[in-house]
């Protein structure tokens, strides 16, 4: 017991050494010293942003200083300012909130290091490198897609469609995008075809998996003959599916009795499920687009000795669906992460 | 070690002189192990452990020794400190205080909603207090010269009265400390939430954020004094949190060592039965103290806020494992009767060190939460062994 | 005869107190050596220095005639030496066979799978709890069992060990006349076996009747070691308080006054206490005497405010109380000494200068801003610990429970001494201290009373309270079954008011 600390102090600088062996290699021509700090990495979603980024930076030859925040963004500022101290050339950051963000944003232009902010924009977003997808215009690229295909339906058996949507949580700007794009695609057909679509029924998720379950089951079961559904986010696809199964209306598409999906994120398994054809359609933000004009900018920043860079920049996102599937899937990360095995795991 | 300094610190047991010299010539012929002893058995154990940490790992990360990463380390110790200082006085006195957290969370956004000075209609008018307390001006403060002021009584009030609360159902309603605590925890985490429904608030005045990081003395250790010389190596030394965070260790540890209070916490500690039968106030006192850890997590709230420039209904999650960790390293028994705020102190930089490390290693959250579960095992264990060494040169 | 355990010139000091002073000792094969002296004269270190449990500072031991020098309490257990403790220490959710075996089952298979041959436990517990004589199943659980039970599993397991030398610190003052005889017939039989026995025990009389050679221990010095036949119990305690006892109570020196300092009229509890009147007088000792379950102890913390009475008043300090708290009784200048010193009395990890102090701790702040005058209190404690002649190293660094039990009461003692109270409920003050110490205190009682106090003495040995008392009120289901003053004491009439026997006439009313 008397030396149980200088054993725990040596084995920790022996893998203080390992670490930095490993880390410290990448070193190469033009190395900038990057810090990327990110909030936590637990859904697909931001283990494909944050792999997007550091590969395509270390690729380069930079030096990538990551901070795991751990969903705290009083840790992500002292990690920041950890950054700060360090001397690193830019910061990139995947904030908790957009609140804590500006604080972070702040915090790093005072020490003139310029910083960007990736996939959740702060909420004042003139300070900053900001990268934006449009929720609203990637909603509607995937929910017209199975507009077409129910408004075909429509004109052939003349009964009205029974559209239904997984709402997010409405405090976030995210959800209240998304639910406007569905309502955008909806009201546009009806003023073009009155009575194809009948009012829509509208289920909270609050952006929990267990709340979904709850409101699905009882909406289907109110509404039994509901034909065409959006949901917020694709990672509620295994609980509509667990809904919708056992009363026989998971079925793929081409069969009788198919439900109209629709979904957004494009996570790995709406690409499986795009793939079964159980799925038609899903908004994809443009991920591997998004790292990669975040990266770019700030490294023009730093090249150009900019140290408080501040730019909104705006990813229109896409729709994966069924029509363009064979060759539009390697764009999606959610797909990238599919054929890696991801699922298996 | 002077008598004075015994005095200052009535319960630490420790090994008068006398003992000390026998077991130095005892084991005379063990220079080593005598010298390791007496290491291990000092007050200043941590103390000497974080500097052998902090010289060890300076070597393998040059970084940890920049004075731009000390300045921060040390700005990241005094909100921790603030809230460690309240769990001390709770643990010394037996009991445990896991609402802390849910404490700074709720005088956090309740002071935040008093100051701000913009709130965003479609977010917040879901919060019960729209109309009265919040409107779209911000609010009820927003504006005024003395909202900061005013805010921060106000949370220092409330984390006061929460606390107070707490010692109230644990002295009159004889609930376990444990179950007490934790439904404030549970409950006051909720109320923040539903008041700000989920929401974080911004638009702090000013002159609040200035208390999360205000600097009262920098200083700038570059090689000259140029015109342009970048903030980042301007270094703040002496700021508000460090003057108010030490500011409330010192006074502490002074009603901890020096008043009749102080006394009576540790003979509830060591004995509560005991200490009623002597005529100690034991339910006043534990009131009292179960306040003072509220009031010192609000103090930590408004540190917290202030340098994060939010009220955050999250503030404090995660944090509890850190407080009571910090304490515990410091040598604060978990049974109670035992503890000092100036090894709570040392505790803290100890934690904070270790987190730094840790960071610097670029490990894992999770592995990093491992360790600082290992780093508290280790200390308890420690700590009983001192205790045991120190038993066996009193028992009779 | 070679010695099995030889210590030669052994010292040990705590806090600069020598516990144990050149401490040279033999016990021989098939030999019992009774160890006595009184608490804090040194035994249980000097065993705990042959147990391993403590390190001496200097001298040696010779074990089967070879060095012997422990480092830890298995080194002891190694070298075949069973060490039964007062409190013992066994596992009270475990079964019998499993206390036995708790150093090492027998096992069967090999390697990372071996299993506990439960046959083999159970067949070799059986063997051993024969020899002890316990006729019980090893699969019963210790916790069912009887204070006299588990001591002699306590043995079973150190035959188990195949023990050449046993240590039985106090073991009989638990058990039942019955199950301290069988003990002695056990420690006869382990005698004849060649075993070598220690035996520490308060009770002179059974010393004398197993041990083989007797040693005397007085202020961590040995007086003496020599044949049981050189002694009797008037030279063994002689020897034990290094003078001879003429009295073993003090002679009182005062007499009671009229004055009344408390009063209690008519105060009950529902099945605990009834009707109770007592009356303590300035100077005055008053004896309560009554059996386990008399009420006696339920009756003083009703007094004290601890506990809650239904009806009935005290009158103390010009004031009369329908109920009271402990607070309300220190201001009133009410002290309790409680039975049990480590539950309610002392704070045993703390400093003993901050266990006296802490009755009149806000005595010694300054008015405001409540700091302690340290220098002050520190002053106030050494004096009233002097006063008490308290045995003790840095007062303000020792915590009480170093302390030898004699002290540690006298530290309680000095605690409400401080605080300078009229009135003194002592229960059962001298439980559980050795003779020396109990002069001690009734010394301190014969002062208190003489000072002008009143005492209440609540004790269930009868004849402490017949050398003390002014009065004895005799308490028996809860009622005052009979009051005696000091010209009327007969043990055999006081006692038969404790068993409620009135044929003969109890010798008053309630109360006086």
């Amino acid at each position: 017991m008397l030396n149980r600390f200088p054993k725990i102090g040596i084995s920790l600088v022996v893998a203080a050494m390992l670490a930095t062996m490993i880390f410290g290699a990448a070193a190469a021509q033009d190395p900038l010293k990057i810090c990327f700090g990110f909030q936590d990495l637990e859904t697909e979603f931001w283990v494909a942003g944050h792999k997007a980024i550091t590969e395509t930076l270390r690729a380069a030859g930079h030096e990538v200083l990551e901070y795991n925040a751990n969903e705290n963004p009083d840790r992500q500022l002292e990690q920041v300012r950890e950054c700060i101290a360090q001397g690193v050339d830019g910061i990139i950051i995947i904030p908790q909130d957009g609140d804590s963000a500006v604080t972070i944003i702040g915090e790093a232009q005072d020490a003139d290091i310029p910083i960007a902010v990736f996939n959740r924009p702060p909420n004042d977003r003139s300070k900053g490198i900001t990268v934006v997808a449009d929720n609203v215009s990637a909603t509607e690229q995937a929910v017209e897609f199975i507009a077409q295909k129910a408004l075909a339906k429509w004109e052939a058996t003349g009964v009205q469609i029974k559209p239904l949507i997984v709402v997010g949580a409405l405090q976030d700007t995210n959800a209240i995008g998304r639910r406007e794009g569905f309502f955008n695609v909806i009201n546009r057909y009806n003023e073009k075809y009155p009575g194809m679509f009948a009012d829509p029924i509208e289920v909270a998720s609050e952006w929990d998996a267990a709340t979904a379950l709850a409101n699905l089951e009882a909406a289907i079961t109110a509404n039994p003959d509901v034909d065409f559904l959006y949901t917020s986010s694709d990672f509620l696809f295994p609980t509509i599916r667990s809904v919708l199964e056992p009363r026989g209306k998971w079925v793929p598409m081409g069969q009788p009795g198919h439900v109209l999906m629709a979904g957004l994120d494009g996570d790995a398994t709406a690409c499986m499920l795009i793939e079964q054809g159980y799925v038609d359609a899903t908004g994809v933000q443009n991920l591997f687009y998004e790292a990669e004009l975040t990266m770019n900018r700030l490294l023009q920043a730093v090249a150009n000795g900019e140290t408080q860079p501040n730019e909104v920049l705006l990813d229109p996102g896409f729709a994966l669906t069924a029509g363009n599937f064979r060759w539009q899937d390697v764009d999606m990360w959610g797909c990238k992460l599919y054929y890696e095995g991801f699922l298996d795991q | 070690m002077s008598t004075l300094d015994d005095r200052l610190n009535p319960a630490a047991v420790r090994i008068m002189p006398v003992a000390k010299a026998e077991a130095a010539s005892r084991r005379a012929e063990r220079p080593l192990l005598a010298f390791l002893r007496r290491v291990l058995l000092s007050d200043y154990f941590i103390l000497y452990l974080t500097i052998f940490f902090f010289v060890v790992a300076s070597i393998f990360f040059p970084t940890l020794s920049a004075p731009g990463n000390i300045a921060n380390q040390l700005s990241n110790m005094w909100p921790l400190l603030a809230v460690a200082v309240g769990q001390t006085f709770v643990l010394i006195l037996g009991g445990i205080d896991l609402s802390v957290g849910s404490i700074m969370a709720v005088t956090s956004v309740v002071g935040a909603l008093f100051i701000t000075q913009t709130l965003d209609a479609p977010t917040f008018d879901k919060s019960p207090l729209w109309g009265t307390l919040i409107s779209d001006q911000g609010g009820i403060l927003a504006g005024s010269p003395n909202a900061t002021l005013i805010g921060v009584i106000v949370m220092l009030l409330l984390g006061t009265l929460i606390g107070l609360w707490n010692g109230f159902a644990i002295t009159r309603f004889r609930m376990a400390p444990f179950m007490v605590t934790l439904v404030s925890m549970i409950f006051f985490s909720a109320l923040a939430l539903w008041l700000t429904a989920s929401r974080n608030i911004s638009g702090l005045p000013e002159d609040f954020l200035v208390l999360g990081k205000g600097d009262i003395i920098s200083v700038y250790l570059g090689p000259k004094l140029t015109p342009d010389i970048a903030r980042r190596d301007i270094l703040p030394m002496v700021t508000y949190p460090f003057v108010i965070a030490v500011g409330l260790a010192v006074v502490a540890q002074f009603i901890l060592s020096r008043t009749v209070f102080g006394r009576q916490m540790f003979s509830i500690g060591t004995n509560r039965r005991a200490s009623e039968v002597s005529g100690v106030p034991s339910r006043r006192v534990m009131t009292l103290v179960y306040g003072f850890s509220g009031f010192c997590a609000a103090v930590s709230a408004v540190l917290y806020s202030a340098r994060l420039e939010i009220g955050r209904p999250s503030l404090g999650d995660g944090l509890l494992m850190d407080i009571i960790g910090a304490a515990v390293i410091g040598g604060t028994s978990l049974f109670g009767g035992k503890g000092s705020i100036r090894g709570t102190f040392f505790g803290v930089a100890f934690f904070v060190l270790l987190l730094n490390i840790l960071n610097a290693m670029r490990l894992s959250p999770f592995v990093i939460d491992a360790i600082k579960g290992l780093v508290i095992l280790v200390a308890a264990l420690l700590d009983i062994t001192r205790t045991r060494l120190i038993n066996r040169e009193q028992r009779s | 005869m070679t010695p099995i355990l030889e210590t030669q010139n052994l010292s040990k000091a705590f806090f600069g107190i020598a516990a144990v002073q050149d401490v040279s000792i033999q016990v021989g094969q098939g030999q019992i050596l009774g160890l006595i002296g009184q608490n804090g004269a040194g035994k249980s270190t000097l065993m705990n220095l042959v147990g391993g449990v403590v390190q001496p500072d200097s001298g040696t031991m010779l074990y089967q005639g070879k060095p012997y020098a422990p480092r830890s309490p298995a080194d002891a257990t190694h070298a075949r030496i069973a060490f039964i403790h007062q409190e013992l220490n066994l596992f009270t959710n475990l079964t019998i066979a499993e206390n036995i075996f708790i150093e090492g089952f027998p096992t069967r298979g090999r390697g990372p799978f071996r299993l506990i041959d439960r046959a083999a436990v159970r067949s070799q517990s059986r063997a051993v709890l024969e020899e002890v004589g316990l006729d019980l199943s090893p699969d019963m659980v210790v916790d069912r069992l009887s204070p006299g039970e588990r001591q002699l599993v306590e043995i079973a397991k150190a035959l188990y060990l195949d023990a050449s030398l046993i240590i039985l610190d106090e073991p009989t003052t638990s058990l039942t006349t019955r199950e301290t005889d069988k003990l002695f017939g056990i420690m006869r039989r382990l005698r004849q076996q060649g075993k070598a026995l220690v035996y520490i025990s308060h009770i002179l009389t059974d010393v004398l009747a197993i041990a083989d050679q007797i040693a005397i221990m007085r202020d961590g010095l040995l007086v003496t070691q020599e044949p049981a036949e050189n002694f009797d119990v008037n030279r063994m305690i002689a020897l034990m308080v290094g003078r001879s006892i003429e009295q073993l109570y003090p002679p009182r020196t005062s007499k009671p006054s009229r004055e009344k300092l408390l009063e209690l009229s008519g105060i009950s509890a529902r099945g605990i206490v009834q009707d109770i009147h007592l009356t303590i007088h300035q100077g005055e000792v008053v004896g309560l005497f009554g059996l386990m379950g008399s009420g006696r102890t339920e009756l003083a913390r009703m007094m004290f405010g601890l506990d809650t009475f239904e009806q009935g008043q005290i009158a103390v300090n010009g004031s009369s109380l329908t109920r009271t708290s402990a607070r309300q009784s220190i201001r009133n200048n009410v002290a309790f000494v409680t039975e049990n010193r480590r539950e309610e009395g002392l704070l045993m990890n703390i400093n003993i200068a901050d266990n006296i102090a802490l009755v009149s701790l806000p005595s010694f702040a300054a008015a405001l801003t409540q700091i302690i005058k340290q220098r002050d209190m520190v002053d106030a404690v050494q004096q009233v610990a002097g006063a008490l002649q308290l045995k003790s190293g840095n007062i303000v660094v020792q915590p009480a429970k170093s302390l030898s039990g004699g002290n540690q009461q006298k530290v309680v003692v000095a605690k409400w001494l401080l605080s300078q109270p009229t009135v003194f409920i002592m229960d059962e003050p001298t439980r559980g201290i050795d003779v020396g110490a109990k002069y001690e205190i009734y010394s301190i009682i014969d002062q208190l009373a003489a000072g002008g106090s009143g005492v209440l003495f609540i004790s269930s040995e009868l004849e402490e309270l017949m050398g003390m008392c002014d009065r004895i009120l005799v308490m028996s289901r809860g009622e005052i079954f009979g009051a005696f003053t000091r010209e009327e004491f007969d043990q055999e009439a006081i006692l038969r008011a404790a068993f409620r026997e009135t044929s003969n006439g109890s010798n008053g009313s309630n109360g006086a």
